[in-house]
């Protein structure tokens, strides 16, 4: 690394004559980082506190869970995996409104995605790369307490032994039922923040989506909860989650829940959240193909 | 994974039919043209296809019909391929304000194709070339217009290209700026053998940096010569000396000569070389100090007339 502040020699110019390496090798730098960006990693202090900040938010259900289960009844099963996503989804949902325009108004604001698009990269290379590091931030935001909570339960209970052979199951569990969320999540975020450049404007987007989605579902289901019109609750991305999250874990929607006066099979969750991600994944792209640079 | 350079040919970029058609607009209208390496400028009014010019040689619009090729490169297929080894400066802002140069030129960098520790070394390399070395830590929103407008160079020479296409590199810039912008253009250009294509609405710019001018006008090409042969000498004689000039106008006028007068300059039409003699013999005899004796050099702007271009 050459660093020789204050050097008043010119040189001259020195031709590169080391590797180019391409497509793959760039999406990878991008990759890398957005997922940084996406922490405020190397960023100044400011850019830290709202990610951080909503992880731990994130993470403190499973750490009440483990007062619970330390202090209290070990048995005492307050909070369980496939609630989790039901308390924390408001959090999951006000981190895709802070960070997705983070990753793709601003290069539009700033015009710096011109640069990107005459560089070793295709477009549809930056809405994957950016696709990633969105998921993976959620993915952390998902496994990352679920986590907490299986090795917590594990740890207070008097025979981790017979635990971990009982519930392991739970670990694919919980990254299926992460991996549907993160997927959904980043898609919603990133397709609709995509296409306003000003920040605020695209926060405010993207948090409507999913309020207005979570308010008008359940609305409608309390119109009438007969046929067809009960999955009317589907519009809402909380309930979604909700809805897979108890599918997966193999349990069914508490008595009188809306999920449970929706009775939609959990399946049919899972089932949107992919069709969800993959087609909001697909706007994404597309708008990266058309945006005019 | 490749290391090696691009195909070597000797044309620099090569257009044959290029042809790109929106619903309402013709905006390149088969233009077919072979560009040899050097600093070419490229001229044309506002919507006269500059820009979609650019765009395609960048491969970020395909042409309706016809195909380019750059540095052995096809435009439209390898256009991954193509741009690690093209830097572009576009015309509007492209910096994120909120971080230092050296991290955003290092991210670019790797972004074309180099390496980690190679796109560090050579960010500072460039960044010091275009004179922001010691700026270089600072957050760009610190920076004024004219250190902005040097960043933008420098994310296109980062990688160092075999091209860059520069999208009107002084706008904004008050005349000092321009000044520097032009210089570090035209040593990019000239020392470190870069080939560039620059477009500029000023013509005097295009003549100071450039060896060859690319006129495009509804999407067609009108002209693509050496500045030099457009400029070229003409056949009058500038003469200009010390003292009263009108015995010279005179006895110019009386051997037959068409002369102008112009304040304290002779203008003479080189019709045949016997009017050096008469200068000569004149000036000696009257004892003038003759301070200036010049074939003229005729200007773009004379060529192209004010409005042709702009």
């Amino acid at each position: 690394m050459s660093d020789q502040a204050g050097s008043i020699y010119n040189l001259g110019y020195q031709r590169y004559t080391g590797p180019r390496l391409g497509r793959r090798y760039a999406i990878r730098v991008l990759a890398l980082h957005r997922l940084r960006a996406c922490f405020g990693v190397g960023r100044p202090l400011s850019s830290k506190i709202f990610p951080i900040a909503l992880a731990i938010i994130v993470m403190l259900p499973a750490v009440v869970q483990l007062g619970i289960g330390t202090f209290g009844n070990a048995d005492a099963k307050v909070i369980r995996p496939e609630n989790y996503y039901r308390y924390v989804g408001v959090v999951l949902a006000l981190f895709c409104a802070a960070i997705a325009p983070e990753l793709v108004s601003r290069d539009q604001r700033s015009g710096t995605l011109t640069l990107y698009f005459s560089r070793a990269l295709k477009r549809a290379d930056y809405a994957l790369a950016n696709f990633f590091a969105l998921t993976v931030s959620l993915l952390v935001l998902t496994v990352g307490p679920q986590a907490i909570l299986f090795a917590g339960n594990g740890l207070v209970v008097s025979n981790p032994a017979s635990y971990l052979q009982d519930e392991w199951k739970q670990v694919p569990e919980i990254l299926a039922s992460s991996l549907l969320l993160s997927v959904m999540f980043a898609g919603i975020g990133l397709s609709v923040a995509s296409f306003t450049p000003r920040r605020a404007y695209s926060t405010v987007s993207v948090l409507a989506v999913f309020i207005l989605g979570s308010a008008l579902g359940p609305i409608l289901l309390s119109v009438s909860d007969q046929g067809i019109v009960r999955y009317a609750l589907m519009i809402s991305p909380f309930h979604v989650i909700s809805g897979f999250s108890l599918w997966i874990f193999g349990a069914s929607p508490e008595g009188n829940g809306v999920l449970a006066k929706a009775d939609i099979p959990g399946g049919v969750y899972a089932l949107e959240a992919l069709v969800v991600g993959s087609v909001s994944l697909g706007v994404f792209v597309r708008r990266c193909l058309r945006i005019a640079t | 994974m490749r290391s090696d350079g691009p195909i070597d040919g000797s044309a620099l970029v090569t257009a044959s039919g290029l042809t790109k058609r929106y619903p309402k607009v013709t905006a390149l209208d088969s233009l077919t043209v072979t560009i040899a390496p050097g600093i070419i400028g490229l001229v044309g009014p506002n919507g006269a296809g500059k820009s979609t010019f650019i765009k395609i040689l960048l491969g970020l619009l395909s042409p309706t019909s016809g195909t380019a090729t750059l540095l052995g490169f096809d435009a439209t297929r390898q256009d991954v391929d193509l741009r690690q080894y093209v830097g572009y400066m576009p015309e509007h802002d492209c910096l994120p304000l909120e971080i230092s140069a050296t991290e955003f030129i290092v991210h670019m960098a790797q972004i074309s194709g180099l390496p980690h520790a190679a796109a560090r070394e050579r960010a500072a390399e460039t960044l010091r070339q275009v004179g922001l070395f010691e700026e270089r830590y600072r957050q760009m929103r610190e920076y004024s217009t004219g250190m902005k407008q040097r960043v933008k160079l420098a994310q296109a020479l980062v990688h160092d290209p075999r091209l860059m296409l520069l999208d009107e590199p002084t706008v904004g810039l008050d005349p000092g700026g321009r000044d520097e912008m032009l210089d570090l253009v035209q040593r990019v250009g000239r020392e470190f053998g870069i080939s560039i294509i620059m477009s500029s609405h000023l013509l005097g710019e295009i003549e100071r940096v450039c060896d060859h001018l690319m006129q495009i006008e509804s999407g067609k090409l009108v002209r693509y010569e050496a500045i030099s042969a457009l400029t070229d000498v003409t056949q009058v004689l500038t003469v200009e000396v010390e003292g009263d000039v009108s015995p010279l106008v005179e006895r110019l006028r009386n051997a037959g000569f068409t002369v102008q007068q112009d304040d304290r300059r002779v203008h003479v039409q080189l019709d045949d070389d016997r009017v050096y003699d008469v200068i000569r013999d004149t000036v000696a005899e009257m004892g003038m100090g003759l301070v200036r004796l010049q074939q003229q050099r005729r200007r773009l702007e004379e060529i192209f007339g004010e409005r042709a271009v702009v």
